[in-house]
């Protein structure tokens, strides 16, 4: 393929940009959850570290003092090792705080974006929304 | 120096700089084919870092982008029915086996294990491999019933191994939300090893049931570094169908 030099740097910046997307393996993140960050803090009450995405699950007080369990959904396991996210960065009886997006169908679940963990240390568990 | 020779010195340096160009020789195997073997991806927070944010070093541009992607070239009524399609019927959200091209740019890795007489690609992704006979005609077994993966066939074009993909069923999707096929697909594949060690992937795909025209789309592979393949059992824990919010 032959492309003037000038081009080709601007074809392969626009498939730069491209690649930079979001990419989802298993399901459509805008068809189950809202583009809107929030905030929540909780205790960790149960970890799930399996395909085709893992979940833990936190117990949050609400305003009127209510807990509320929440499940909060990450990348894949292989794919968080790979971004240094180990297993054992998740323990029960963690207190956390997690910013997400919260499950368009109103149930008590959440994609995880970045976990803040005891200590201050931060991890990303899962994509941003495309904006 | 006129300025035109300046503006050319200067566009020289930055392609220079960027590895624009570069004629290191590629890796060849004993019978002097491109040796493509080894763990390659196209996308993904794991390959390329979080999106946005400086979590992993920016790759170089690529020495030989792949074809931009058109959109699909559907017939009028299977656009129509394209469109009633929403990502709660997508395949792969049932952890089904994604088909080709889909499954070249899922956000994980995948293996290629080269030979004189066959390449095969062990996917990480829905544990989906490929056993792929080099066979300069081109020629598919003729007891085929439709499957999602297809028979893949391949021969070398110069230093370009051509996949030609057919026998598959109508249940994957090409790429995004409701883009079905018929059985009657075909698809022909090339992976092009660069100077770069990049693999350009160029998919071509002619369905004369549905599209107007052959439909190309592909992608850049790129090596992962400390990767391996591992195991990806989708069925395991799979919470996000019933909640798919139809729209």
């Amino acid at each position: 393929m032959k492309i003037p030099n000038g081009k080709r740097l601007l074809v392969a910046c626009m498939g730069l940009i491209l690649s930079a997307l979001p990419v989802l393996a298993h399901h459509s993140f805008a068809a189950e959850y809202d583009s809107n960050l929030v905030t929540l803090t909780g205790v960790i009450t149960k970890v799930e570290w399996t395909n085709p995405h893992i979940y833990f699950y936190i117990d949050v007080k609400d305003a009127a003092g209510n807990v509320v369990n929440w499940a909060v959904e990450g990348y894949p396991p292989n794919t968080l090792k790979r971004t240094g996210f180990t297993r054992d960065d998740l323990k029960v009886g963690d207190m956390v705080t997690v910013t997400a997006y919260k499950a368009k169908d109103s149930s008590s679940r959440l994609a995880g974006r970045e976990i803040s963990f005891p200590g201050g240390s931060k991890k990303f568990a899962g994509p941003a929304a495309a904006q | 120096m006129t300025i035109r020779s300046l503006r050319f010195l200067a566009i020289a340096a930055l392609a220079a700089s960027l590895g624009l160009g570069e004629t290191k020789p590629i890796p060849r195997t004993a019978d002097g084919k491109p040796d493509l073997s080894g763990v390659w991806q196209s996308g993904g927070v794991s390959l390329y870092g979080e999106p946005g944010l400086a979590t992993k070093p920016a790759a170089a541009p690529p020495v030989n982008p792949p074809p931009k992607r058109e959109p699909i070239p559907y017939q009028s009524w299977a656009d129509a029915k394209s469109k009633t399609y929403t990502a709660a019927d997508d395949p792969d959200l049932r952890c089904l086996l994604a088909g080709i091209p889909r499954i070249t740019s899922m956000p994980m890795p995948f293996e290629i294990v080269q030979t004189p007489k066959e390449v095969v690609i062990a996917y990480e992704s829905y544990h989906a491999f490929r056993i792929i006979p080099i066979n300069d005609k081109l020629q598919h077994p003729n007891d085929l019933v439709p499957t999602w993966m297809g028979d893949s066939v391949a021969r070398w074009d110069g230093d370009t191994l051509v996949v030609d993909v057919t026998g598959f069923n109508d249940k994957t999707w090409l790429s995004g939300t409701g883009s079905f096929h018929s059985e009657a697909m075909h698809v022909v594949e090339r992976f092009l090893l660069n100077s770069d060690d990049t693999i350009t992937y160029t998919a071509t795909v002619t369905d004369p049931k549905v599209l107007t025209k052959t439909w190309t789309t592909g992608t850049i592979l790129r090596r992962p570094p400390n990767t391996r393949v591992e195991e990806y059992e989708c069925n395991e824990n799979n919470q996000d169908a019933p909640h798919m919010v139809k729209k």
